[in-house]
């Protein structure tokens, strides 16, 4: 797992690239646990090289959702593969977060 | 080998023979009556013959005779000497002054008697070389190369064929005899070099090795001197012996004990050291074999100090050991704690306090000086592994230069003799632990596996099969039914996030909530009232599992309950997988397509908008395959998903079969697929396959 980022003008983007699971899920609570983190008015998620995400890794969305919603920050996906979006979608994601397909739209929410 | 048994076996004997024989050839040389009555004199040949056969056999006798020295037992071997053959001696001297003080109150002219008291004493000399210098042998041939040891036989060898010079009554013309005499003397001299036996001896055992050999040749002495004494004795009638032998076998059991004498004498003041070094090397055993007894720390600490202590021989030591809140001393010699802690504030100043340091000179040392200590040496050996440090060692003397390089490097390899076995120690209870913890979790896995109901639902209505099998000792999967009155059925199927022991937890919570929502509300107003619908049941479920879950877990559930006198049933999906079912009236397998969100996600009110009921209406041969995410994401070795959609195909192909079978058919096609492969996760399945025959209805 491979998480990049960069933020422009109250936008802060992750890049995951490989399989989220259990121990990299870790790194990524690293990163949304930042009190910077907050200080955005939106993160986007660019999950176009996220391959695969487990029960963790899930957890690790779910775990900061509320927090966000909170501080009034917008947590948004897109560029997810199908089978990603697969699982969002099993587990009722999908009606909490935001998921759109495109980066233009992302940035457009 | 018999003929040297045969050999061994009338050696002694013979020389008994032969000794007598000598006596009696002596005492007809006399002028005495047993002379006469012998009809003496007798020839001077028996006599030589008889003297030389008794020499020879009392050789080859001791030759015979089991090794006297046993293993390194030096100062034994010198001791039995003393004690047997100096005995001999003693009788000697004592045969002889009685001899004197017969002479002295019967004097008389009759040789008899001292011819007695000579024949004995030639025997007792005899033996006594004989003993002599076999132990000689073992003292030289200890350790010794095989050349060495072929010297020794042809030193035998030629000793042997002396006794033969006036037997056959031929002597090497002069100065032959002079040469051959003196080359075997110093041939002797030469084997009297093999001393490799003294490097073993300690410092007390030298002394006693010394007193020992000067006590040896006192005794050799007392016999040369009684020989040399009668030689010109009147009343000797026996012809002189065999001198050569004798001479040669006194001259070098003599030098050899004067050469042991020296080499100990001269090994004396090297004794401390070789001691030392001894020292060293049992302090390196007691602790190495401290480490497989297994004791506990404080042992190995206290013998760590004890044998440094030892070995260094310091005036003053302490060892202190490390924990997260500092250093502590734990031993102590004759250093006070003030003095202790001044050293280690002094060497904490200079940042010396965590490196190998050694100070031979600490009255030119500005800070020791103003310490005013009675010492001038100090060694500082740390004790520490790659990952932490554990304490170190300080070890004062009182003259200056105590200690050298060498200390240092013996106390390096304590210190790391030490540490290993802390570090061993520690990895004992380590592994102790963790046996303990499996064996927890082997329990933790028999109570989990009592929780899944082993006797599954029977009913002419429908088959139930089912699977659970999970990828560690304890699972994050569950499954559970419930009979409601009613001819109703509660199926729940769910996983729980993470894995492990925390899952399993959360695994027997569900179980409690399942069984505490569906009880009867006895305050219903209509009898579909009195049990929860599963959406119902779902948020009562969620709001109970947010005030326990930890912020990033979640369940994910289904409950099914189905009514199997209205051949229907509702349930409700909790973000768990899709359930699979088989349409027989449409001949068509295909996912329940329904929205529902996982449980624990929202943790408040708003939930319940997150969940709905689908009733649906079964028929006979309606097949419905309820599964957790172990089933569809278990993966090849081309780390593809197993996936849904081969889930239906073979559902496709298996739906007429019985429930037991659809579900062997898609467990088999799963291991096929994922041949090789660790489980990655829980696996659960239930085939249910609800039945065409209703016995009851028709009723």
């Amino acid at each position: 797992m491979k998480i990049t980022q960069h933020s422009s003008a109250g936008t802060l983007t992750l890049i995951l690239d490989g399989e989220l699971d259990a121990s990299s899920s870790v790194l990524l609570d690293t990163e949304l646990a930042k009190p910077e983190t907050l200080q955005f008015q939106k993160v986007l998620i660019n999950c176009k090289q996220l391959n695969y995400i487990s029960s963790a890794g899930l957890g690790v969305f779910i775990s900061h959702l509320q927090q966000f919603q909170d501080a009034g920050v917008k947590l948004v996906f897109f560029n997810m593969q199908d089978k990603v979006y697969n699982v969002f979608e099993i587990l009722g994601l999908d009606t909490l977060m935001t998921i759109v397909p495109s980066e233009e739209e992302a940035t457009a929410v | 080998m018999p003929f040297r048994q045969k050999l061994k076996a009338i050696t002694f004997p013979l020389t008994v023979l032969s000794w007598l024989l000598l006596l009696l050839s002596t005492l007809s040389n006399t002028n005495g009556r047993a002379a006469e009555w012998l009809g003496g004199p007798w020839p001077e040949w028996v006599t030589l013959t008889a003297q030389a056969a008794f020499a020879a056999g009392a050789f080859i006798y001791q030759r015979g005779r089991p090794d006297p020295l046993h293993g390194n037992d030096f100062v034994g071997l010198l001791r039995r000497l003393l004690l047997g053959p100096g005995m001999l001696a003693t009788a000697c001297v004592g045969l002889h002054l009685l001899e004197r003080l017969v002479q002295v109150k019967f004097p008389t002219d009759d040789q008899t008697f001292f011819a007695c008291v000579y024949t004995v004493n030639l025997a007792l000399f005899v033996v006594f070389l004989a003993y002599t210098n076999y132990s000689w042998r073992s003292l030289v041939l200890f350790r010794a190369s095989p050349r060495v040891q072929r010297q020794w036989v042809w030193f035998e060898v030629l000793l042997g064929f002396t006794l033969l010079f006036r037997l056959l009554d031929w002597v090497p013309p002069h100065p032959f005899d002079y040469l051959i005499v003196g080359g075997l003397g110093i041939f002797g001299v030469y084997l009297s070099g093999n001393q490799q036996w003294v490097a073993y001896l300690n410092r007390r055992q030298k002394w006693e090795a010394v007193l020992l050999q000067i006590a040896i040749m006192l005794a050799l002495a007392v016999f040369v001197a009684y020989f040399l004494r009668i030689r010109n004795d009147l009343k000797l009638v026996a012809p002189a012996p065999q001198h050569a032998f004798l001479l040669l076998n006194a001259f070098f059991g003599t030098f050899y004990a004067f050469m042991g004498l020296m080499v100990t004498i001269f090994n004396l003041p090297t004794a401390g050291v070789f001691e030392q070094k001894r020292e060293e090397i049992l302090s390196m055993q007691r602790l190495t074999q401290l480490i497989q007894k297994g004791q506990n720390e404080e042992e190995v600490y206290a013998m760590l100090f004890d044998s440094a202590v030892q070995t260094m021989d310091a005036d003053a030591a302490w060892l202190t050991l490390e924990d997260n809140e500092g250093a502590t001393t734990v031993q102590h010699y004759r250093v006070s704690q003030g003095q202790a802690d001044e050293v280690q504030r002094l060497l904490q100043e200079y940042k010396l306090n965590h490196t190998e340091y050694l100070n031979n000179d600490l009255a030119s040392t500005d800070g020791f000086r103003e310490l005013h200590l009675p010492y001038n040496s100090l060694i500082v050996m740390p004790l520490r592994s790659a990952k932490r440090r554990y304490g170190a060692l300080y070890m004062l003397k009182e003259h200056r230069f105590g200690f050298d390089r060498e200390n240092l490097s013996i106390l390096q390899t304590f210190a790391s003799q030490t540490v290993l076995s802390i570090e061993n120690l520690q990895l004992v209870h380590i592994s102790l632990e963790n046996q303990r913890v499996q064996e927890e979790l082997k329990i933790a896995s028999a109570v989990q596996d009592s929780l899944i109901p082993k006797d599954l639902p029977i009913d002419s209505w429908f088959d139930i099969s089912s699977y659970a099998a999970s990828a560690r000792e304890v699972g994050g999967d569950f499954y559970d039914f419930l009979h409601l009155p009613g001819r109703q059925l509660a199926i729940l199927i769910g996983d729980v996030s993470g894995k492990g022991v925390t899952a399993a937890f959360h695994v027997a919570q569900m179980k409690g909530i399942f069984h505490a929502l569906m009880q009867e509300n006895h305050l219903a107003r209509s009898e579909r009232e009195k049990f929860p619908v599963p959406s119902r049941f779902m948020t009562q479920a969620n709001t109970a599992l947010s005030r326990c879950l930890e912020r990033s877990a979640f369940v994910t559930a289904s409950l099914y309950i189905i009514d199997y006198e209205n051949a229907g049933f509702v349930f409700a999906r909790a973000g768990h997988c899709h359930t699979l079912y088989y349409h027989s009236i449409k001949e068509e397998v295909s996912y329940f397509q329904t929205a529902g969100l996982g449980l624990g996600i929202i943790r408040n009110d708003s939930y319940e908008k997150h969940i709905k009921n689908q009733f649906y209406d079964y028929n006979p041969g309606d097949v419905m395959v309820i599964y957790t995410d172990g089933i569809v994401e278990a993966r090849n070795a081309d780390q593809e998903e197993y996936g849904e959609q081969r889930l239906l195909d073979m559902l496709e192909q298996t739906f007429s079969l019985e429930a037991d079978e659809i579900k062997e058919q898609i467990l088999n096609d799963l291991a096929q697929f994922s041949a090789g492969q660790p489980m990655h996760d829980d696996q659960t399945l239930l085939v249910v396959k609800f039945k065409s025959s209703q016995p009851d209805t028709l009723n």
